[in-house]
């Protein structure tokens, strides 16, 4: 879908990432939004909309949102929307809002403290309630699952998986906001021993505590707030079947039809932001982007050096707008939702609108 | 290093099965799998929508598959948690059920990883009692003969048409250290609130921050409160026994607006006050629990602030004023 305006991304900011905080999430959310409304000038009174993703399963909280909001200086009210979705999600519903055109800005988070509970009990209860959730199928099962059938397909395989994370995490080394950054070797790693076979402890996100806040703004305003802002030229969500039993988890149709829909086809990119957590969705998603090997991919490290549930697609929505303010041309960002890949996230950038 | 508390949270679900899923279900108690037929497929398990097209599919079209299949895709769990089906190490399989189109994710006991493999045969291991759930198959074994774990309890009377599903997480969150400090204060019969530097205004219940100038708040901002107050508005609670409740009668809590200030404090208990006694307008001052006394850390909806334990009557004459009703934030 083309927007009807251009709206551009113009700045962010995300929180230290690391495996506990001792802050709240509404804390968390206080210091990043300032952090990143301040560089540009702006302060939460120049918000005119606000669309913030988080999960209460994770938080542990009905409606924790509701105090998140304290984050953003509720009153005199403002435009306010929550998505129980990454902050990517936040971000399309911004974009959305943006193009009705009355209003010039928005502020988007993505926020969540994994910590808080143990992730491979708590992922099983947002399962399907009466074939997974009641068996606790966690999400490493299920991207073993998937990265089984990757592999006998001949689209990965344990060594080329073990290749992506030694290079994702030698790639965070340049990353000071990275929580997992080390220099690591293939052989070594695959000595491993397997936390679900065929995947072993790297082949596996950390888990991360963490937030991240971005602000959209539209055309002259966009211009005025930053010299080279990220322009959405592209934006498109798909989602598939919950249960991956009704899926060929060696192919992601709903990747595909998000980045026609985006407009990926209209020409090259030079780098490619995605969430993969886990290894193997690197080469799945790259087939279904059909990304060239010219184009870089997770050159900030990845989900692979950190996940913040809830903001790693905000994240990469960011790193991939960092190389469009940094001179570079055309970008993507990919986020994704679900076991298995369900749901996935295209967003292209452009140093043009 | 901030302190941190652990809460486990208990979510007893009822789910309604609806006729497919509720078909499936009672069939499990028979020791029968079905699928849905959908077009050229079968689908395993059933679904009341085509999962392509989305296009209803009925009951009528549900068809008997299995019992044994061939495992698609495993993976190994060495350490089961306590959510899985089985309690020593197992598999979690995609099994494709004879006559199934699609596969089911399902356990497989097999002893040892290197005892799975790709095209495997498995077969069901069938819970003697069963209730009409996804986990009366205990697990899937190797070979083509379903297994029965205890004494076959038969098939249910009537057709399953719920299904229970309990869950339990165990959270572990760090206190804000201004709660720390209101509840120590609370010791000391103080009621501690914290004052924007901004704005001027003041809020009680530790909150940590100024939502109106989003600024966070530290010990600088600490502030005394007074001790007596006002009820604003109020709710008389008909306790329900859900689980966690420990009321047994009926119940008020008040709003408190405090003296001389702006802060009302939500949702309060009384004491020494009648339910039928709770009025708009009424003079309360602070109840205060002895100072070495155990308090309820909980501190959540309907906890009071520590060692403040609820409002008691002053006896003074009741606050004749139409807008305070109003006053509940």
């Amino acid at each position: 879908m083309a927007p009807s305006t251009d709206i551009a991304i113009v700045g962010w900011a995300q929180t230290p990432m690391t495996r506990r905080t001792d802050l709240s999430e509404t804390q968390l959310l206080l210091r990043v939004i300032t952090d990143a409304l301040e560089p540009l000038g702006l302060t939460r009174a120049d918000v005119d909309f606000t669309c913030l993703g988080s999960c209460d399963y994770i938080t542990g909280q009905a409606f924790s949102f509701v105090s998140n909001l304290d984050a953003i200086g509720a009153w005199p009210p403002k435009r306010d929307s929550h998505v129980e979705m990454d902050g990517a999600w936040a971000a399309y519903e911004a974009w959305l809002r943006l193009q009705e055109g009355d209003i010039d800005i928005a502020v988007v988070t993505g926020s969540g403290r994994s910590s808080t509970g143990d992730p491979s009990l708590i992922y099983p209860m947002e399962m399907d309630p009466f074939f997974l959730a009641p068996l606790g199928v966690d999400p490493v099962t299920f991207a073993a699952l998937q990265a089984r059938a990757l592999i006998a397909a001949g689209i990965t395989s344990e060594r080329a998986m073990a290749e992506v994370a030694v290079r994702s995490r030698r790639d965070a080394l340049d990353n000071p906001d990275a929580q997992v950054a080390n220099d690591g070797d293939v052989d070594t790693l695959l000595a491993g021993d397997y936390v679900r076979e065929p995947l072993r402890r790297h082949d596996l996100p950390p888990i991360t505590d963490g937030a991240a806040a971005m602000v959209l703004a539209t055309g002259d305003r966009a211009r005025r707030l930053r010299e080279r802002p990220a322009f959405i030229t592209g934006f498109d969500h798909r989602t598939e079947c919950h249960n991956p039993g009704y899926r060929d988890l060696t192919d992601s149709p709903s990747t595909r039809i998000a980045a026609q829909a985006a407009g990926l086809g209209t020409g090259p990119v030079e780098i490619a932001e995605l969430q993969a957590a886990f290894t193997h969705e690197e080469a799945l998603l790259r087939r279904a982007l059909d990304l060239g090997d010219d184009a870089v991919v997770n050159r900030s490290g990845g989900a692979l050096a950190s996940n913040p549930i809830m903001a790693t697609g905000l994240a990469r929505m960011g790193y991939a707008a960092n190389h469009v303010f940094a001179g570079g041309r055309r970008a993507l960002a990919h986020s994704t939702s679900g076991p298995c890949l369900q749901q996935n996230l295209i967003c292209i950038l452009e140093g043009d609108a | 290093m901030a302190r941190f508390v652990e809460t486990s949270i208990v979510f007893p679900y009822k789910r309604s099965l609806g006729p497919v899923i509720g078909a499936f279900m009672t069939g499990l108690t028979d020791r029968r799998i079905l699928g849905i037929r959908c077009g050229e497929q079968v689908l395993v398990p059933p679904t009341e929508w085509d999962p392509a097209t989305g296009a209803e599919l009925s009951a009528e079209a549900l068809v008997e598959v299995g019992p044994a299949g061939t495992v698609e895709s495993w993976t190994w769990v060495p350490t089961p948690s306590e959510q899985h089906p089985l309690d020593v190490p197992f598999a979690f399989a995609l099994i494709r059920l004879d006559g199934a189109s699609t596969p089911l994710l399902h356990a497989v006991d097999s002893g040892a990883s290197d005892a799975l493999a790709e095209g495997m045969r498995v077969a069901p291991r069938w819970r003697g009692a069963r209730t009409g759930r996804i986990d009366d198959i205990v697990a899937f074994i190797p070979g083509e003969e379903p297994e029965l774990q205890g004494d076959d309890a038969g098939a249910a009377s009537e057709p399953v048409t719920m299904m229970d599903y309990d869950a339990a997480i165990t959270y572990r969150n760090p206190v804000p250290a201004v709660l720390d400090r209101l509840r120590e204060a609370s010791r000391d019969q103080r009621i501690l609130g914290q004052r924007c530097p901004v704005c001027a205004r003041v809020y009680a219940g530790g909150r940590g921050y100024c939502p109106i100038d989003a600024v966070e708040l530290g010990e600088e901002h600490d502030v005394d409160l007074p001790h007596t107050g006002t009820i604003t508005n109020f709710t008389i609670v008909t306790p329900v026994q859900y689980p966690g409740q420990t009321e047994t009668e009926p119940f008020a809590r008040v709003f408190v607006l405090l003296d001389g200030t702006d802060v009302v404090l939500p949702y309060q208990p009384v004491v020494e006050l009648a339910v039928s006694d709770v009025t708009v307008g009424k003079r309360v001052a602070a109840a205060w629990a002895p100072p070495n006394d155990d308090v309820d850390e909980g501190g959540t909806m309907g906890g009071a602030y520590g060692h403040l334990i609820g409002w008691i009557p002053t006896g003074e004459p009741d606050i004749d004023d139409p807008d305070l009703v109003n006053r509940i934030f």
